[in-house]
């Protein structure tokens, strides 16, 4: 339930899937001991709650006699689904992140490409201060970096509106209409480090040589960055595309936390809010309908993404 | 890429994966049914021996209140958690704590929250434990209806009264006397009041409009006796969307589009403090334990705020709402109602527990007797030595009896903050944010399976 986009991207479970099986071996027991780590706490932690969910989401109150009645929870079949997809707010918060993540995405991840092909060009100096300063934001908590944000956002509190004002006006950041780039800012900020670390170090696995040849063959370095760099980094940018969209329609913590300080963030203003402040009134059977419903979203989107950029493979 | 080379033993795997959650729903499944403690006219039996019982309250310093007990009662000993808000995570923990069969055996729970719980068999009807339907006249009148669902305790009583939330106006005195403005007595000349603050300074707003306190919102509602539920038989009336709190919601659409009020303050914010600080904001319609929010937060603003009684719908009424305040009650599956009851009865009513309540915590105590705590007679040095408590004690007798919240609260909070986030933006008005919540109020309802009185 709790989406948090570091919990999210933790447990990538496409790692297990890629120990192949090799032929004309003997049955050896030693990769599954060493996936059990991995795989017991991925079953107690993920499959179980989702299967939970899953069960809680067929079912529905019924109550007899009386304002307050006696409760009874029946088998509903998939009426919680008919609710979740004729609920008018809870799809506009699917079409809001949808909205945040093809801004959104892109420039995160465009950004930290080019970050990553700076760090790994020749030119680049101080090279692991940097790697490291760019990483700095995706090692504080969301909640935390999300309430810094906020108080840089607030017109009374913040000594950046304060100056914007000064040279011009500054845009009401906490208002209706900035909210969601507030918000995708925060998002950046935060993410862009990590994944230009997951980008950088798909770069320090190719081989020297590759360049080498390039380089003798009188390619320059943006040309190298262009035409070798970047589809080498195909399957990278893949990942952390997918991570991407899964934390996207997951967003819960800075809304959440920009709601203390921002009058126009409203409960059901992303998916995973609606859900949350459903089970918060004891409505868990709609509630875990939703999040079955985004979990579902979330499969068909990132296997659409994979099936669209492996397509353009050409292999 | 990877994903699709994969064969025919990654398929395999997938399926025995697919397979576990379905053994965990088989497992999960069987523990759901449940027999609960609530409904009827119990019986409420001494238990034998020595008993522990637990309590979770976020009243700063109610420790000291029940270590005082302890000490009273050595066979009846009480453990106490101190917990968040119960709106800041407390309510959701009691009720899975409650689903998960290992809640305490008392909460601290707000009026606004008590038929949630109910809702949710997450009470204990104490109507038969010893001394609970003789203490209706130890309470303030309007919380004893408030615990017993309106009936008077025919249908139970579900919690005991703690603490009130009676409200008044906070004002600043020295802009009001430097602006030339008299302390408005009736909303019509808060009004005027706002529009002369605003010419007199264009940065000045009479107070603020938070979007997180629909909670305060309905306060104002109850001032004006426009009660957002009602019971017809066994159906709930839902009713907020009456002409009454039409008048209300119209009232303050007013003060928005007139941009006399602050529209992008959050409540209890630290922008709304810095404002304070500032002298931004002249007013604020709080209740009576506002008093320590304005006092902790605006330190710079000392001796500038008078207390006077909430603004009149009509000239020479007195009537007052309430925002806020909470009960004791003994949880549904508490093993010793007899004990717990005979604890809550004590901590809301003893002198001396009143006394360290109030002094720890601050609270402005629902038992009649609590009023007259030497405390709450003293002048107060942040409010420029004025008597304040006087004030609330007066508001406390004004609140109207016949407010009834509804038992999906939570929801119904949300659909008004929702609702008003668009007024505040300008998409919709607070009338828009009444009907919307109304609609949406009956369906959560109807989505409880229960009735709803058309």
């Amino acid at each position: 339930m709790t989406a948090d986009r570091t919990a999210a991207t933790a447990a990538p479970p496409t790692k297990t899937t890629t120990a192949p099986a090799p032929p004309r071996r003997k049955r050896n027991w030693a990769p599954a001991v060493f996936l059990l780590p991995f795989f017991i706490p991925f079953v107690l932690f993920t499959l179980v709650p989702v299967g939970y969910a899953f069960y809680q989401s067929l079912l529905k109150t019924e109550r007899t006699g009386g304002t307050f009645g006696r409760k009874t929870t029946v088998f509903a079949g998939l009426d919680q689904y008919k609710e979740v997809l004729g609920d008018s707010e809870f799809l506009a918060g699917v079409g809001r992140v949808l909205l945040f993540g093809l801004v959104q995405i892109p420039v995160m991840l465009l950004l930290a490409l080019v970050l990553a092909l700076l760090l790994d060009s020749t030119v680049a100096r101080l090279k692991r201060f940097f790697r490291i300063a760019y990483f700095v934001p995706y090692g504080i908590p969301g909640v935390i970096a999300a309430l810094m944000w906020a108080f840089l956002y607030d017109p009374r509190l913040s000594p950046v509106v304060e100056l914007l004002d000064e040279v011009g006006s500054a845009p009401d950041f906490l208002g209706s209409s900035m909210m969601l780039w507030s918000i995708g800012n925060i998002v950046t900020w935060t993410y862009t480090g990590y994944n230009m670390l997951i980008i950088y170090a798909a770069l320090q696995a190719v081989p020297g040589d590759i360049y080498e040849a390039a380089r003798m063959d009188g390619a320059s370095e943006a040309k190298i960055a262009w035409r070798i760099k970047i589809p080498i980094l195909r399957p990278a940018l893949m990942l952390t595309g997918v991570f991407s969209i899964i934390g996207t329609l997951q967003l819960f913590t800075e809304p959440q936390v920009l709601r203390s300080i921002s009058t126009s963030v409203t409960s059901t203003y992303t998916p995973n809010l609606a859900a949350y402040s459903l089970a918060s009134s004891d409505n868990y059977s709609e509630a875990a309908a939703m999040s079955v419903t985004l979990a579902l979203a979330t499969f068909v989107l990132s296997f659409a993404f994979l099936k669209f950029t492996g397509r353009k493979d050409g292999s | 890429m990877s994903l699709r080379t994969q064969r025919p033993a990654l398929r395999r795997a997938l399926v025995a994966l697919a397979a576990l959650p379905l053994l965990a729903t088989a497992a999960c499944g069987s523990s759901d049914s449940k027999d609960s403690a609530s409904g009827g006219q119990g019986t409420c039996e001494k238990s034998d021996g020595k008993v522990e019982l637990t309590y979770w309250s976020w009243i700063p310093g109610v420790e000291k209140a029940v270590a005082e007990w302890n000490r009273q009662n050595p066979d009846i000993q009480v453990s106490v958690k101190s917990t968040p808000n119960g709106n800041a995570g407390t309510y959701q923990n009691m009720s899975n704590a409650l689903k998960a069969g290992n809640a305490p055996d008392l909460g601290q729970i707000e009026y606004d929250s008590l038929a949630s719980f109910r809702l949710q068999e997450g009470l204990t009807d104490i109507a038969a434990c010893a001394g609970v339907k003789d203490a209706e006249d130890d309470f303030v009148k309007w919380t004893w209806s408030q615990v017993t669902f309106g009936s008077g305790g025919e249908d139970g009583v579900w919690a005991v009264p703690q603490d009130t939330g009676p409200m008044a106006l906070f004002y600043r005195k020295d802009l009001f006397e430097k602006h030339g403005i008299s302390v408005p007595k009736t909303w019509e000349e808060y009004y005027r009041a706002a529009k002369k603050l605003k010419e007199a300074d264009p940065k000045a707003y009479m107070t603020h409009f938070s979007q997180t306190d629909p909670n305060w919102f309905s306060g104002l509602l109850w001032q004006k006796g426009a009660t957002m539920f009602g019971q017809d038989g066994d159906a709930w009336k839902v009713d907020v969307d009456s002409p009454a709190a039409g008048e209300v919601a119209d009232y303050w659409q007013k003060m928005i589009d007139e941009k006399l009020v602050a529209t992008d303050l959050q409540g209890f914010s630290p922008a709304l403090y810095k404002a304070w600080n500032d002298g931004e904001i002249a007013t604020w319609v709080s209740a009576a334990w506002g008093y320590s929010t304005i006092r902790d937060n605006a330190k710079a603003t000392s001796g500038t705020w008078g207390v006077a009684p909430m603004p009149q719908w009509s000239a020479g009424e007195n009537k007052a709402g309430n925002w806020g305040g909470s009960t004791t009650a003994v949880l549904g599956r508490s093993k010793h109602p007899y004990e717990a009851a005979k604890f809550a009865l004590w901590l809301n009513t003893d002198p001396k527990a009143l006394e360290i309540l109030n002094r720890e915590g601050g609270l402005y105590p629902a038992a009649v007797k609590g009023l007259d705590l030497e405390a709450l007679q003293q002048p107060v040095d942040f409010y420029g030595g004025q008597k304040i408590f006087d004030v609330f004690a007066d508001a406390s007798k004004n609140v109207t009896t016949d407010w009834t919240f509804g038992p999906t609260m939570t929801d119904t909070y949300r659909f008004m903050g929702d609702g008003i986030a668009g007024a505040l933006g300008g998409k919709g008005t607070l009338k828009d944010a009444l009907a919307q919540t109304d609609t949406k109020t009956v369906d959560s309802l109807e989505k409880q399976s229960l009735e709803v009185a058309k």
